[in-house]
């Protein structure tokens, strides 16, 4: 049972990088592949935004679920995790907040200078992301205890991250032919971009299984928690797929954009 | 202030943030879905304009709560390691349920509305709201049952110097979760109510061209809200016979009372509001212009009484994190520097206060633009909108 709820745990976080990793990669690159951070840059910075838009919501959940996961069946190690990367975890979330922030409100009023705005805290969040997310993995494999990897460890890391995040958003962005003038990336390209940004997270937590498995909570709790999740997995799994259905089919802009 | 008050204080700051706009959240999404079905139902375009301009609301809403949750969720291991240490294995499942069902299933069909406008089928794209309003609400029922193993631990046993869990049945029936549920859900009808009321308040005072549209809203507001404060005000004085089994001596001190006395004061003077002239005259208020003043400054008035109810739980508790069986001391991360909760708490505080007043300023914004301005569910293609404006009739 131990096994079976590390084995969720990596498949959330896999799949967080794997999905979530192209909208981060996406936002890091919005004014490059936008054209431009300035008011003349506005029309394609809306491109980018709008070929992402309909998934954040769906792929950022993926994250949620894995630290419920961490806390519910591993909850000797949540606080040992997330407090031994404190600082880490504190840059992870307001670097979530300020990308999701410019992704809420960058349609919410009127003004050049609002866009140009909140498409800066949009494209900020999303390196912060990538950055801190390199450092949290540096942890991880480093084994917690302080930084075995040092700060340059965790700055290679972060690189690594960034250069596979920023990849995958531009893969995913050709993908959904939001960059004119390009013949569009094929799926296939964008399920190799995907693996690719999943692996950063992978590694760690294939180096960190011997020793997170003797830390599950006892199978009393994780039978408890298998019966309170399992029986809504293929609802959730519908749903995503649902998602892509609707919106993965139809290439550019959505008819109604949101965000 | 220490560590641990200042530990608390985050937990404090980013909690009542949280519910502000969660409290707001949970009594939105039913009436907006009440909408899309009346459309769905009807085929009168003017509920599909009210699902668009409440709905609008509702997701500007949304947003900071799930910015201050994020913070909610990653501070129990930041702060309080000590908690899932201790009891995780009773607490944890809750959480992680919440998380891994109803929160991914509330996210996931939340985007395919925003965006499934003009794409999905009518009838799909009404199941994904009433989707969002199922999950919602179990969301709050998964965290209200990791809230009520704080404040009443049933269920589990000491073993081992950590908490087991021994039975379940019991977790998830807890007496200070039974009653406690249907006291925040009615609370959450009648602040959503009183919103869609008091901004209708306003268009109506200022004559707005659309009286029908906003005159059917306050109507159908006041009723979502009446039902709400009798809901609210009946599991709330439900509540005081358990708790006299299990935390007796809840409201002794200065802080909880006062907070009690307020919350209890604010909700009955909307009961009596209600019962007495609201809910008799609610077909004939639309066009009692004079009322509409004071209906606007009462809308504010049941997001206090809700952080009010909660500092009355939270602090009446002190100085347990579990009751009788876990200190917050105890609960605190081990080796919690005062440069780190420092440095956590007024970056979480600065951002989320500073994205706060920038999401109600939007809201004000979006309700005085009123339902013509409405861009949830605006086509962007050039292709025209289905429902232009209707006639200037009452």
């Amino acid at each position: 049972m131990d096994i079976l709820w590390y084995a969720v745990l990596a498949l959330l976080l896999a799949g967080y990088f794997a999905l979530e990793g192209f909208d981060i990669g996406a936002g890091m690159l919005l004014p490059v592949l936008g054209g431009g951070a300035g008011a003349s840059g506005r029309p394609g910075r809306d491109r980018i935004v709008a070929a992402m838009a309909p998934f954040v919501l769906a792929n950022e959940v993926w994250l949620i679920a894995a630290a419920g996961v961490l806390f519910g069946a591993f909850p000797a190690l949540e606080g040992e995790v997330l407090s031994g990367l404190y600082w880490a975890v504190v840059a992870l979330l307001v670097s979530w907040i300020v990308r999701d922030a410019g992704l809420w409100f960058r349609r919410r009023a009127g003004g050049a200078a609002w866009r140009a705005f909140w498409d800066g805290a949009l494209c900020l969040g999303s390196w912060g992301l990538a950055v801190t997310w390199g450092f949290a993995l540096a942890g991880i494999a480093g084994g917690l205890a302080g930084p075995p990897l040092g700060v340059l460890g965790g700055l290679l890391y972060a690189a690594a991250v960034a250069a596979v995040l920023a990849h995958h958003g531009r893969t995913f962005a050709s993908w959904r032919g939001a960059l004119p003038g390009r013949p569009p990336r094929t799926g296939r390209a964008l399920a190799g971009s995907a693996l690719l940004a999943a692996l950063p997270a992978l590694v760690p937590l294939l180096a960190a299984a011997p020793g997170v498995l003797g830390h599950a909570a006892d199978p009393g709790t994780l039978g408890t928690l298998a019966l309170t999740v399992g029986p809504f997995a293929p609802l959730v799994v519908a749903a995503q797929v649902w998602v892509w259905r609707t919106f993965g089919s139809t290439r550019a802009t959505s008819s109604t954009s949101f965000f | 202030m220490d560590v641990l008050d200042l530990a608390r204080s985050q937990f404090a700051v980013t909690g009542s943030l949280h519910f502000l706009f969660v409290v707001l959240t949970l009594g939105l999404a039913p009436l907006v879905a009440i909408m899309q079905t009346w459309h769905a139902v009807s085929g009168k375009p003017v509920w599909e304009r009210m699902t668009r301009f409440w709905g609008q609301i509702y997701v500007i809403n949304y947003a900071l709560g799930v910015f201050t949750g994020l913070v909610m969720e990653f501070q129990f291991g930041l702060s309080w390691s000590g908690l899932s240490h201790y009891a995780g294995e009773v607490f944890g499942p809750p959480l992680a349920t919440e998380t891994l069902v109803a929160f991914f299933l509330e996210s996931t069909f939340l985007g395919l509305w925003i965006f499934g406008w003009h794409r999905l089928p009518k009838w799909a794209h009404l199941a994904c709201i009433w989707m969002v309003t199922l999950t919602a609400y179990a969301s709050a029922y998964w965290i209200m049952v990791a809230n009520a193993f704080l404040q009443n631990p049933a269920g589990a046993v000491a073993r081992d110097g950590h908490l087991a869990l021994t039975d379940v049945g019991a977790l998830l029936t807890n007496p200070a979760l039974v009653f406690a549920l249907p006291h925040v859900a009615g609370a959450a009808m009648l602040t959503g109510g009183f919103v869609v009321v008091g901004a209708s308040a306003y268009h109506l005072l200022r004559r707005h061209p659309e009286q029908g549209f906003f005159a059917t809203s306050m109507r159908l507001g006041i009723v979502w809200a009446g039902i709400g404060v009798f809901v609210t005000s009946g599991f709330g004085f439900a509540q005081f016979a358990a708790l006299s089994d299990y935390q007796p001596d809840k409201f002794d001190g200065g802080a909880p009372a006062v907070s009690l006395g307020f919350m209890i004061l604010i909700g009955e003077l909307f009961m009596l509001a209600m019962m007495f002239f609201l809910l008799p005259v609610v077909y004939w208020l639309p066009r009692w212009r004079w009322t509409h003043p004071i209906l606007m400054l009462m809308t504010p008035l049941p997001f206090v009484a809700s952080i009010l109810g909660w500092l009355a739980r939270e602090v009446g508790r002190q100085p347990w994190m579990i009751n009788g069986k876990l200190t917050v001391a105890d609960a605190l991360t081990p080796g919690l520097t005062p440069a780190m909760i420092t440095g956590s708490f007024a970056a979480f505080t600065l951002l989320l206060g500073a994205l706060a007043i920038v999401d109600y300023a939007l809201i004000v914004k979006t309700v005085r633009r009123g339902p013509a301005g409405a861009f949830l569910g605006a086509r962007d293609d050039g292709a025209p909108d289905p429902s232009p404006a209707p006639a200037l009739s009452h």
